[in-house]
């Protein structure tokens, strides 16, 4: 009992991460129909970024944390000016350009920070902590609680601010949004700046967790990915929900099949997504004739 | 077509002697872009041509490779029979890969595909079997009646006359029958469905089809190599695979062959810059997928629509060719043939009515019930007039919180033209939607001709014998109006396919036979002159009647028809009026949603009203105009109009 606490425990710090991908990929996706598959590289740069200015520059773990988030950012402005001309047009056709930006973005890393990777010390360096015979690292702590700051003001921004209820409309039809005079491609820009903020926040959180190197983008993006699907695509709670799901599952297979941990939970996620292909808190998408 | 043949020579020669002219190395770097080639053939036809995004190609690859090689090196099988049976796993793989595809698509399908290639990798780079990350080699030269496959350039010719074989098999596919309802169920699924074609099977097939070129290139990949390692089968390898069909073209074989040869060699060139190398393929695609989606195969097509913009289709269009009167005249004689798909080559009848008809018998249980209405005469339509072809027993349908249609009823006469009026958002097309297998109703029972049909799919019911129209057209885009014609009259099933493989001869004559059909049909509709032009380029009112065309070409007993005159002018309507009446004559039935009164008074014997999803009227023209709780629905309480005025 102990190890499947310990387990779970373990796995919801890389849940948490998996979680604000997942914000990133859902909050794109709901505003306008974009699924951004260039969403694991802007984690990566986001990560990279991050670990410069806090090893390198020697600049405060949380600084260097908002660095990371104006930069990509900026990146995803740049990435929805290009793929505006596509936006509710061709979905397939922008699937495959957001593949050729993560593609760039990958060998842009790789130019500018080489192919090895760093290894990142925890910026909290206290013990453990021990709740019931569970160890819980305090970086984990960390980690959860930002999750959940961001979480909690993704969802004031949407709900509270004239900005967020714009974004909403959009999301629910682009072109009644333009007729009550709103500039939808600025909302989709905003949209994307901050699913490319989350990225650099996840990617910021996940150095110290793994390994920061130009391809630790594949399988943080491709997990967050199938969390955001898991609760729903689209859905705030579901992203939430469905990220933690795939961290735990993670944590799970690691423990009990080693090696193949991805191999388990890839293939327990096609069987998840096949039986209910909507996820968790998904719509059930109509198909008008 | 002399040209093309004589252009094809010229190419065949040239690869035949291209090994003369290459040193070691580049013989080499050519073999590999063959062997790109082919999986870039198959991602081309499963993603382009299907429209199924599949991002396991690579793993398909893998599947193959590991496959000879752990047969080969562990189990000491023969090359050869190791490669057969290589094929056999990956095709395995392949349609178990294709099962999402049933149930989702797009990027849903993106993922899965993605996450069980990741799977793939995963279990290649730890197992011991598979030699872990180091690799497995050992895999010995395959063996070639004496010919000593060891030198490269002697493979090249293997590969050569494999990768000809491959590709003028996936041309031939995307030309016939099979390949033209992937294009159609790629360009609208919605609208393949309701024409017959059986999206399910279909899909899995793309998939088969992929895993099989991905299985090929495997076992050439193997041969040649004589090791195997996890990173060839990598993500990154997928994603310079996707760039290859990307910026040749997905939706053309060539264009995915072109850019798998360029890309490769490009790659060799700057193999000593490899990070500059995957910049600028990441780069090529972003500006391919904005600025030119076709690829460099669709730049010859983009550049003639430049140049000859506003001439050709929209001028010739402006003519108003059509002749209406055709329709009812020459409809019963294209009805009288024979279902297309009982052109039974297997047979191999030299008289093809013969053979028509000997199919049709071997068939028969299937097609009697079309088959006998398309016989119908005069005297067996009155007889049959009691019959009641379409049921609908107290249908029903609730979105969520919203109720669509409530307890629904109506029934429909054999030979009757139904009409179904009622306000905006009375629940009109949910009705269609529902008769046509779009949606299932939440409560309540659809029988079409005596056969509860309320849980069938689209395409089982358009084989059954229901047409329809669409509200807001669905044509398929990319197909020209006569591919959109032949798709629906194509009444095939998947599992016809398997003459592809064993008897191509008689796919090609089967199609030639659809072409002369398609060709009959389009000139009763008047649309002869735009048979070769997409449905884009036309006038709404001619894409309507294209849409009619479509739905009839299956031979349907029922046609539902979605607000036919939206959009259409006062001559239009006419003519639709004469084509309405021309298709019952010839047996169907039709059911119309119309907003034109006028047409729906002088056309329709039956009418009923919906309002607010219930019946609220049934009767003929004039009962309901009548009725008072139809005046009231169309125009609110007929005492305050009265008070009113």
């Amino acid at each position: 009992m102990q190890l499947f606490f310990q387990t779970v425990v373990g796995g919801l710090s890389l849940g948490a991460i998996y979680a604000l991908v997942a914000l990133g990929f859902s909050l794109v996706y709901r505003t306008m129909g974009l699924v951004n598959f260039a969403h694991a590289g802007v984690v990566m740069v986001g990560a990279h970024v991050a670990t410069t200015f806090y090893l390198f520059a020697k600049l405060p773990f949380a600084i260097a944390m908002a660095v990371a988030i104006g930069v990509t950012a900026a990146i995803g402005l740049v990435i929805e000016r290009v793929l505006r001309p596509l936006e509710n047009k061709d979905f397939d056709l922008m699937l495959i350009g957001t593949i050729g930006f993560g593609t760039v973005l990958e060998a842009l890393a790789i130019l500018r920070w080489g192919a090895t990777g760093t290894a990142v010390p925890s910026p909290v360096r206290t013990a453990p902590l021990d709740l019931f015979g569970v160890r819980v690292r305090t970086y984990d702590l960390v980690v959860l609680g930002v999750a959940a700051l961001a979480t909690v003001l993704l969802v004031w921004f949407l709900h509270s601010t004239k900005r967020g209820a714009a974004m909403q409309a959009v999301a629910m039809d682009h072109e009644a949004a333009t007729a009550v005079g709103i500039h939808v491609g600025r909302s989709n820009a905003i949209a994307f700046a901050i699913g490319a903020g989350l990225a650099a926040l996840a990617g910021g959180l996940v150095g110290p967790l793994l390994y920061v190197s130009p391809a630790m983008g594949g399988s943080l993006g491709i997990k967050g990915f199938a969390g955001a699907i898991m609760g729903g695509f689209g859905s705030i709670p579901g992203a939430i929900l469905g990220g933690l799901a795939i961290g735990v599952l993670d944590s799970f297979a690691a423990g009990h099949f080693q090696g193949y941990s991805e191999l388990v939970t890839f293939l327990v996620f096609t069987v998840i997504i096949m039986v209910r292909p909507t996820g968790v808190f998904g719509e059930r998408t109509v198909s008008r004739a | 077509m002399k040209l093309r043949l004589s252009l094809l020579a010229v190419v065949g020669i040239a690869l035949w002697f291209l090994p003369y002219g290459l040193g070691p190395y580049a013989i080499h770097v050519v073999d590999i872009a063959i062997i790109f080639a082919l999986l870039a053939v198959g991602l081309g036809l499963a993603m382009g041509v299907a429209g199924q995004i599949n991002l396991a190609q690579v793993a398909f690859f893998g599947v193959s490779a590991y496959a000879v090689a752990i047969l080969t090196a562990r189990a000491g099988f023969g090359f050869w029979t190791a490669a057969v049976l290589a094929m056999v796993a990956t095709l395995a793989t392949g349609m178990v890969v294709g099962i999402p595809a049933l149930r989702m698509q797009s990027h849903y399908l993106g993922i899965v595909t993605l996450g069980l290639a990741l799977a793939f990798t995963n279990w290649v780079t730890n197992a011991e079997l598979s030699g872990g990350a180091e690799g497995l080699g050992g895999i010995p030269v395959p063996p070639m009646f004496g010919i000593d496959l060891f030198s490269e350039y002697l493979y090249y010719y293997l590969e050569l006359i494999v990768f000809a074989i491959a590709l003028g098999f996936g041309m031939f596919v995307v030309r016939t029958r099979i390949g033209r309802r992937m294009r159609a169920m790629r360009d609208d699924a919605l609208a393949a469905g309701a024409v017959g074609v059986e999206i399910p099977r279909l899909r899995m097939l793309a998939f088969a089809i992929a895993s099989v070129y991905g299985g090929l290139a495997g076992v050439l990949y193997a041969g040649l190599i004589r090791y195997v390692a996890p990173e060839t089968f990598s993500l990154a390898n997928m994603f310079l695979l996707l760039a290859m069909v990307i910026i040749g073209g997905r939706q053309s074989l060539l264009g995915c062959v072109v850019g798998a040869v360029g890309l490769t060699l490009v790659r060799e060139a700057l193999v000593e810059f490899a990070t500059y190398a995957q910049l600028a393929f990441g780069a090529v695609v972003v500006l391919m997928v904005v600025f030119a989606p076709t690829g460099l195969a669709g730049i010859p097509a983009r550049v003639r629509r430049r140049f000859s913009r506003g001439q050709s289709a929209l001028a010739r269009a402006q003519l108003q060719p059509f002749a209406p009167s055709d329709v009812g005249d020459s409809r019963p004689e294209s009805l009288a043939e024979p279902p297309p798909d009982l052109v039974a080559s297997d047979l191999v009848a030299s008289d093809l009515v013969a053979s028509d008809l000997v199919a049709s018998d071997l068939v028969a249980s299937d097609l009697v019930a079309q088959r006998t209405s398309v016989a119908r005469t005069g005297a067996e339509q009155a007889e049959a007039a009691a019959r009641m072809i379409l049921e609908v027993a107290k249908v029903t349908m609730r979105f969520r919180g919203l109720t669509a249609l409530d307890g629904v009823s109506l029934a429909v006469r054999e030979g009757e033209i139904r009409g179904i009026v009622g306000p905006n958002g009375s629940g009109k097309t949910t009705l269609f939607n529902i008769v046509s297998g779009l949606y299932r109703a939440t409560a309540g029972k659809v029988a079409f001709d005596g056969e509860v049909v309320s849980r069938k799919r689209p395409y089982e019911l358009s084989l059954l014998g229901v047409a329809r129209t669409f509200q807001n057209l669905r044509l398929f885009a990319t197909m020209t109006v006569r591919e959109n014609v032949l798709v629906a009259l194509d009444r095939s099933r998947t599992a016809w396919a398997w003459r592809y493989p064993l008897w191509p001869v008689g796919v090609w004559r089967g199609d030639a036979w659809l072409r002369a059909e398609a060709d009959r049909l389009l000139a009763a509709y008047g649309l002869s002159e735009f048979a070769d032009v997409l449905p884009s380029a036309l006038p709404y009112g001619i894409q309507r009647r294209v849409e009619i065309a479509r739905a009839m070409a299956g031979r349907p007993r029922l046609l539902l028809l979605d607000e036919p005159a939206a959009g259409l002018n006062a001559d239009e309507v006419e003519q639709l009026a004469t084509i309405v009446r021309a298709i019952r004559a010839s047996g169907v039935t039709v059911v119309v949603i119309e907003h034109n009164m006028g047409l729906v008074m002088s056309l329709c014997e039956q009418i009923t009203v919906l309002a607010s999803g219930r019946v609220i009227a049934e009767g003929t023209p004039a009962q309901v105009v009548a009725d008072t709780a139809v005046i009231e629905a169309y125009l609110g309480d007929a005492r305050m109009l009265e008070a009113m005025t």
